[in-house]
């Protein structure tokens, strides 16, 4: 028997398993979201963080899909906005149970945005980008436009119910435990999207992004992957939507604007989306330096506008890749020593 | 195996911007042979086997493989029933690790063969190593394997030797002849390193202006005027 044929034993492919480091890191994480709130006397504060983190939810989905399918989205406030309103709408003409208008808001635009995906992701580079830029924009025309069931321009209140899941709505309404659970939930996306990278699944896609041609070439069909890591990357949007019309009770068609898409973009390349946890890093950053920038000139814009080119020119892989690639370069060099 | 042929194309045309890169060609690689290609630059060599692996989008004529037309079939359906191509430019997924892409090509394969690929091109202690940081020569060898993942009955290579040192397209030659006799694996091979085609092929096909040449063994190539005149010049 030749060498090679005793050699054809079928390799199982299995996923890596998650080190203890990552549990670890998610614990600490969770822990240092309880325990913020503590720390943070101003209620001013805690606000901002708390919009920092829905943004930072944003920014992560857009992040992920640069990550993963290697294209911008410039319309993912589409699903964010489509979240938002799911919500108002089912609650405001009390359709479905809030429960189940929760899951709703979260499973709709997950499934629009897959079955999008479908056609879209075969679009590469910027046709994509403008694809999702004028989806996002059909969604913000039909919201201004649909008077009778959005109310325009104006938006509405949503009537949340006095209580979800046995929780007393206040907790999606006060700063200090709304930071709380947008934190965690935000931890639970970055750790989930983590298990989804490393799995077999999340392989898959970053060989597709990489050379969509020789993966079909060596037999997977390419379409349904990247259509799936889009609609992950929607349904981490719409979380976000979810959370910003429950913490603030109403929706207008700012929610489905494109500036808002824009934004999450600027949070994702600030951060930098090599690092799952850039994207967030980034919106932290953007919320800051827009509340500080604010305070100094009507201009803020143009000093979010400088930071992006600053990081761009200086640190390509983003902030929170720059400083992973240092930590990187200390450790061998303490490996080194 | 089914059909008198591995792989066969019949009038296989390729229309390309106002001419036709491949003109009404008829091939047929039984099972086992090692067929090369060859002929000047713009012959049509790589279009046909564009046009054999499902890579072209316009083209007609007809592709069969063990006798059944493929013609219908994408790339991702001719290669689940068994056939498996290389780039002339080399198609690997720089970012992944050379492990980490063969195990993706073995997911997709019934004979995941991962160990054994890696082992038979030299590439097992590169398996944790990305793949934009190994050398060119070994970037062209990741690629055939990922070609060779599952064992394919067809393969179809497209200058598996380009930018090789003389020794490397040797050995090369020298492995694909060894893998096509031991695996039972049909080769159809584009390349211009006429030292590599005449040292492993079992018969020669000649394109010219997208139209077959000629058509024989080694020997018989190497002595056709034809061909002589129109390609090989000295290299006979």
């Amino acid at each position: 028997m030749s060498r090679a044929t005793m050699n054809l034993a079928p390799t199982r492919v299995a996923a890596p398993r998650l080190s203890h480091l990552s549990w670890l890191l998610l614990a600490v994480a969770l822990a240092a979201g309880f325990g913020l709130p503590g720390v943070v006397a101003s209620v001013l504060v805690l606000t901002l963080l708390t919009q920092a983190v829905i943004g930072g939810m944003l920014a992560v989905g857009v992040g992920f899909l640069m990550r993963q399918n290697g294209v911008v989205s410039f319309g993912h406030a589409a699903w964010y906005g489509v979240s938002a309103y799911c919500l108002g709408l089912l609650l405001r003409h009390e359709v479905v149970p809030a429960e189940l208008a929760l899951l709703l808001a979260l499973g709709v635009p997950t499934l629009m945005a897959f079955l999008l995906g479908l056609v879209i992701v075969r679009v590469p580079g910027v046709a994509f980008s403008m694809l999702t830029l004028a989806v996002g924009q059909a969604f913000h025309e039909f919201s201004m436009k649909a008077q009778g069931l959005t109310n325009g321009d104006d938006g509405f209140a949503i009537p949340l119910p006095d209580s979800l899941f046995g929780l007393p709505i206040s907790v999606v309404q006060q700063p200090e435990t709304m930071f709380v659970l947008c934190w965690s939930l935000l931890a639970l996306v970055i750790f989930g999207l983590y298990v989804t990278v490393r799995s077999p699944f999340g392989r898959l896609t970053e060989a597709i992004r990489e050379n969509e041609e020789r993966a079909r070439f060596i037999g997977y069909k390419t379409v349904l992957p990247r259509a799936a890591t889009y609609a992950i990357s929607a349904f981490v949007a719409a979380l976000a939507g979810l959370l910003f019309a429950l913490y603030n009770g109403f929706v207008s068609p700012e929610v489905l604007h494109w500036s808002l898409s824009g934004s999450a973009l600027i949070m994702a390349v600030i951060g930098g989306s090599r690092l799952l946890w850039g994207p967030a890093l980034g919106a932290v950053i953007f919320f800051f330096l827009k509340d500080l920038a604010g305070n100094l000139t009507e201009h803020w814009p143009a000093m979010i506008g400088v930071t992006v080119i600053v990081v761009t020119v200086l640190m390509p892989a983003g902030i929170a890749g720059t400083l992973a690639e240092l930590f990187g370069r200390l450790r061998k060099a303490g490996g080194g020593a | 195996m089914n059909g008198a042929y591995a792989i066969e194309g019949t009038a296989l045309t390729r229309p390309y911007g106002g001419f036709f890169a491949v003109n009404k060609v008829d091939i047929a690689v039984p099972h086992g042979e090692i067929r090369g290609l060859i002929g000047p630059n713009g012959a049509g060599k790589s279009t046909l086997i564009d046009v054999l692996s499902g890579r072209a989008a316009v083209w007609s004529g007809q592709v069969r493989m063990d006798g059944r037309d493929i013609g219908a079939l994408g790339a991702q359906e001719r290669r689940r029933q068994g056939m498996a191509r290389s780039f002339q430019k080399t198609n690997i997924f720089p970012e992944l690790s050379v492990r980490e892409q063969l195990d993706i090509a073995a997911r997709k394969a019934e004979k995941p063969n991962v160990e054994e690929v890696m082992d038979e091109l030299g590439l097992g202690s590169l398996g944790q190593a990305r793949a934009r940081d190994i050398a060119y020569g070994e970037q062209r060898r990741l690629d055939l394997a990922l070609a060779l993942i599952g064992r394919p009955r067809v393969l179809l290579l497209d200058e598996p030797a380009a930018g090789l040192s003389m020794r490397e397209s040797l050995g090369l030659a020298t492995l694909l002849r060894d893998l096509a006799q031991r695996w039972k694996v049909t080769v159809l091979l584009v390349e211009h390193d006429m030292e590599v085609v005449f040292s492993i092929c079992d018969r020669i096909t000649v394109l010219q202006l997208g139209r077959v040449l000629a058509e024989g063994t080694p020997d018989e190539i190497r002595r056709s005027p034809e061909v002589v005149t129109a390609y090989l010049g000295s290299a006979a």
